[in-house]
């Protein structure tokens, strides 16, 4: 059984498409990684497993349960970091796990789980004080109660400093050992290579690529960005560059060229652009990143 | 079934804000002040059934003002959560959204109870003690009760348009709506129209009678139902003596305020996008 089935997704809201067409699946006990800009409609799919918005088209199962007519079913075997969410400003932060706790009708010490999300000393303290990041780690706090299956998490490194970074991605490893399955979201990519066994990238509410890590760094393997300086070119000049083998991506802002591609393919690039009638009077080589590839990927010159 | 959680968790966020303390203040001051001016010549004794059907208690601060409060606390219990976004929060646990609007219900009902219950049991404590008054504590605690019932009646339906309501500004109109409708312009129209139907007037049309339109026009309104009750209670003929049928539909209809409102609600949230 899969954690999570998309079948055929949209969502409108008006006659804006957030989530269009959407097929995904996350096996149990995967490691998923959302990755995508903001706006790419990652939100709007979290949203739609937790039945706060109802699909415009397609089918929407998680843990083999149907999201829109069985959430509550979903909700209890799943812990969520939403986004855009508020704490009870008058409530303490033990108050609110206590209510977790309740809500899922399970037994447990919540001073042990604030201790496991780092805010044991501030128990005691109303939520309405809390820093953003504290209220990252209560909100989590809140999410692990009761051992979920699923851990869904929006943005969940966001507020946070890069020691709470860390700690978060630590908590998703023990989850993910302990046997559950995440699904978690962002918008940088450095986040979730470390953790992640499968990413998948939104953009404009499509899924335009869908990969392990591993597999994404194999498909810039080998890869160059070549920054090339010229004396005018537009983006006309390099359409015939787009059309080389090899090249996933190129831009310009009319003095420079960048160009990602193979290490062999640099010549033909070159030539491509002074057959257009660009003066090339420099260029240089640099690794591809995974960064690079993702922000290629996300600013929608690369598709699938 | 977890609306008993969100309950719970209402009343606990609800009684820490101020509104709580200073309405127990507010009523303990009120029902204090009704009883001063109340107060009967030295030597003499007051039984303390007088002082809940006295003007001060009975239609300032049980049908006008209550209904006011009760409104004010409960009209932001949804919407409220909706715009600040600790709904999501609420529904990322395992509840249904009609947990979240009887849970609200319940808080909120809980919340405005608490000081209904310290401004009439803090005097009565007085009252005990004071000889000038007989205090008869079974129609006072039973007063106490159908106050908190009629206070319910309106939080009901103010989460009813706090759960459809898309911004708080239209569940405060929708709340203010209803009060001005039920307690001051009800008052200035019963009045002129009592003595219109009673003096054989009312439309020709209609096959009810002048007195069956005014019986339905008090029993329609919370206020009304809840003083044909507690009218009977209080002179110890509730069901038993009097206009029996009258008191029964009254009291059907307290409970058609404290449930259709909310349903109404959520019938309209169980459709939408957060």
């Amino acid at each position: 059984m899969a954690a999570i089935e998309l079948d055929g997704v949209t969502k409108r809201f008006g006659d804006v498409t957030a989530v269009s067409d959407l097929d995904l699946t996350v096996p149990e006990g995967e490691v998923f990684g959302f990755l995508g800009p903001n706006g790419a409609g990652k939100s709007t799919t979290i949203n739609l497993l937790l039945d706060f918005v109802r699909p415009t088209a397609g089918n929407v199962q998680v843990l083999g349960f149907d999201a829109g007519e069985e959430s509550v079913a979903v909700r209890r075997r799943t812990g969520v970091l939403p986004e855009g969410y508020d704490v009870y400003h008058r409530l303490t932060g033990r108050k609110h796990v206590e209510f977790a706790m309740r809500s899922k009708e399970v037994d447990g010490d919540p001073d042990a789980m604030l201790e496991r999300v780092g805010i044991a000393d501030a128990a005691d303290r109303k939520a309405g004080g809390y820093s953003k990041g504290m209220r990252q780690r209560l909100v989590l706090g809140m999410a692990l109660v009761g051992d979920p299956d699923l851990l869904i998490l929006d943005e969940p490194s966001s507020g946070l400093d890069p020691g709470g970074a860390r700690e978060m991605r630590d908590i998703v490893r023990e989850e993910a050992d302990r046997g559950a399955t995440v699904f978690f979201s962002s918008h940088v990519l450095s986040q979730v290579e470390a953790v992640c066994d499968r990413v998948g990238i939104m953009r404009e509410g499509e899924l335009v690529a869908e990969d392990s890590i591993e597999g994404l760094r194999d498909a810039v393997e080998g890869g160059e960005t070549l920054v090339i300086t010229v004396d005018a070119a537009s983006e006309e000049d390099l359409d015939a560059v787009r059309a080389l083998d090899g090249v996933s991506n190129a831009t310009t802002d009319g003095g420079t060229v960048t160009v990602t591609c193979d290490a062999d393919t640099k010549t033909a690039v070159i030539g491509a652009l002074e057959e257009s009638g660009v003066a090339v009077k420099d260029f240089q080589t640099e690794e591809t990143s995974l960064e690079d590839l993702f922000l290629a990927y996300t600013e929608g010159e690369v598709s699938a | 079934m977890t609306w008993t959680a969100v309950a719970r968790k209402d009343f606990e966020d609800a009684i820490r804000s101020r509104w709580v303390a200073g309405l127990s203040a507010l009523f303990v001051l009120l029902v204090s002040a009704a009883a001063y001016l109340v107060r009967p010549a030295p030597g003499q004794t007051i039984g303390s059934n007088q002082i809940l059907n006295s003007l001060f208690v009975r239609d300032a601060l049980v049908t006008t003002l209550v209904p006011l409060i009760a409104l004010i606390v409960a009209y932001n219990a949804v919407v409220g959560e909706r715009e600040s976004g600790s709904l999501k929060l609420l529904l990322s646990l395992p509840h249904s959204r009609a947990d979240v609007v009887f849970g609200k219900v319940l808080g909120r009902s809980g919340a405005i109870a608490a000081p209904i219950a310290v401004g009439f049991l803090l005097p009565a404590l007085i009252f005990v003690v004071v000889p000038a008054v007989n205090f008869d504590a079974l129609s006072y605690l039973g007063y106490t009760l159908l106050t908190a019932v009629l206070a319910v009646c309106f939080v009901s339906i103010a989460v009813g348009f706090s759960t459809a309501a898309s911004s708080s500004r239209r569940a405060i109109a929708g709340a203010i709506g209803i009060y001005f409708l039920f307690v001051p312009l009800w008052g200035a129209v019963r009045f002129p129209l009592q003595f219109y139907l009673g003096m054989g007037g009312g439309p020709s049309w209609l096959p009810l009678s002048g007195q069956q339109v005014l019986r339905m026009l008090t029993l329609i309104n919370p206020t009304g139902s809840f003083k044909t009750v507690s009218n009977a209670f209080m002179q110890g003929a509730l069901y038993t003596q009097g206009d029996v049928n009258m008191q029964v539909s009254a009291t059907l209809m307290l409970v058609v305020w404290i449930l259709v409102p909310p349903l109404l609600g959520l019938l309209w949230f169980q459709e939408a996008d957060l």
